[in-house]
């Protein structure tokens, strides 16, 4: 079984995530949502960029300065990426859903779909990637699909595709998923 | 039977210096310029530039604000590429070095100018892209015009925002611990500053990194003969998101004020790049100085 060494594993394991990321992205879009409050347009593009900067920060988190020392440890790597996962997966739902909340009353971004189908993506990259630079690449690819999307014109097939991690974040999701489980013994 | 190391000289010659930091830079400046990184968001600016046409349907100065903001995939590359040679200083050999770490770091700022040369060329060709469509729309009847061309204030912003890109870059590639953490930080800086229409109001666009112009300015109430506003005016009426009318407020001088506090917030941001000492010091002196000279004189040229 491997629930109780994962549950043991998750104290040590949390303490060696960096945490500061997630708090100064998180102090950044809170900041820039309270000024949105103020000015009379939409905050929709705010919510977009948040969901693509919280996925790159929860694929950044899979980062594990042990990795080589536990490479012996019989729990699988994808086990310990997916303690990772849960353990700064949680807490970048709640900023998402605090986001929600201080956002101004217009908004219609408060689906955390984009968030989870971008998180999906990244890991799935970086489970793919090659070991040296995965979590880089994984981290990287929110980043760059999100600049995509915003600079393609719609009107032509890659620009629509650019958006299909806004517009339809579930299946997205569950091909990036697909991935994943294709690669769990990566 | 023992041999030891002559120690170096606490202080070397000034021509040994100069061509440390030469022979530093000249190596980090073919690792900047290999990584491709750099050259793909160069391409998405461009091609952001490119996109950005104007159309009938678009609201009053969207073509002028749009291509203002084509610049972000550029700066967001810069910040990159200059946290990944920054972060070298991590590396454990770093501080076995037989070259002082605020050298390594002066050379690799050097080693990043070459950036900005980059900036300097993308605003060159935004110059030319503007002059090439014939202009672009700004205001609304009867204070519109169909062939408005960014200022040289307005076209020196890429520049000053290449150099705080540069800056911010280096002080999270120097003091964050894992390279992995710098993306999502760039990331949300850049695209955030990108919507400019959270900082285009006239009291906070003095503080705004990305500056958008024009700056709206209240002229009269929704009810107002737009025809009793100066001839001169660019206008813009009550609408989705004002409920009054509005000068369109574009200054040369603005943009060029505005520069000036984009390099001394970048002399600030860039001082926790170099390590503790005199130089530091210098530089967040002075560039608080600059920084306070070019708000208090944004405002002063605000009307």
């Amino acid at each position: 079984m491997t629930i109780t060494p994962l549950a043991q594993a998750a104290r040590p394991t949390s303490r060696s995530i960096r945490w500061s990321p997630l708090v100064g992205v998180a102090a950044v879009l809170v900041i820039v949502l309270l000024v949105a409050r103020t000015a009379q347009r939409p905050s929709d593009v705010v919510m977009a960029i948040a969901a693509a900067a919280l996925a790159s920060v929860v694929v950044a988190s899979l980062h594990d300065p042990a990795t080589d020392l536990l490479a012996p440890v019989p729990v699988s790597v994808m086990q310990r990426r997916l303690l990772r996962l849960a353990l700064v997966l949680v807490p970048a739902l709640l900023v998402w859903v605090a986001l929600v909340v201080v956002a101004p009353p217009s908004l219609e971004a408060t689906s955390p779909g984009p968030l989870l189908a971008m998180t999906a993506v990244g890991v799935a990259a970086g489970v793919w990637s090659p070991a040296r630079r995965a979590v880089l690449v994984g981290a990287s690819v929110p980043v760059l699909w999100f600049a995509l999307d915003m600079t393609v014109p719609s009107d032509v097939l890659l620009g629509d595709a650019a958006g299909w991690w806004r517009t339809d974040p579930w299946p997205v999701a569950a091909v990036a998923l697909g991935a994943l489980v294709a690669g769990r013994r990566r | 039977m023992s041999a030891a190391a002559p120690a170096l000289p606490v202080s070397r010659p000034r021509g040994l210096t100069r061509g440390v930091v030469r022979a530093v830079a000249l190596a980090e400046l073919r690792r900047i310029l290999r990584n491709p990184v750099l050259w793909a968001g160069a391409a998405l600016s461009v091609w952001m530039m490119w996109s950005v046409v104007p159309d009938p349907d678009e609201w009053a100065g969207a073509s002028y604000e749009e291509i203002a903001v084509s610049v972000t995939p550029l700066l967001l590359v810069i910040s990159l590429v200059t946290a990944v040679s920054f972060h070298r200083e991590r590396v454990e050999v770093a501080p076995d070095a037989p070259v002082r770490e605020g050298t390594r770091a002066i050379a690799r700022l050097v080693a990043a100018l070459p950036l900005v040369g980059i900036a300097v060329a993308y605003a060159g060709l935004l110059a030319w892209r503007q002059r090439d469509r014939g202009g672009l729309w700004l205001g609304v009847e009867p204070g519109r015009t169909t062939e408005a061309l960014f200022t040289a204030g307005e076209l020196a912003q890429p520049v000053a925002l290449a150099v705080l890109a540069v800056a911010v870059g280096a002080v999270l590639g120097r003091r964050l611990p894992h390279l992995v953490s710098v993306v999502p930080l760039l990331f949300v800086v850049w695209f955030l500053v990108s919507v400019y229409w959270l900082f285009g109001h006239e009291v906070v666009t003095p503080f705004s990194v990305l500056q958008v112009q024009p700056v709206r300015v209240h002229a009269g109430p929704a009810t107002a003969d737009p025809l009793g506003f100066p001839a001169h005016w660019l206008l813009e009426g009550p609408g989705e998101f004002s409920g009054q009318w509005s000068r369109v407020f574009v200054s040369n001088a603005l943009g060029w004020w505005h520069a000036v506090w984009l390099l001394g917030l970048s002399a600030v941001v860039g001082a926790f790049a170099v390590p503790k000492g005199r130089t530091r010091r210098w530089m967040l002196a002075a560039g608080s100085v600059v920084a306070a000279v070019g708000v208090v004189a944004q405002y002063a040229v605000l009307p």
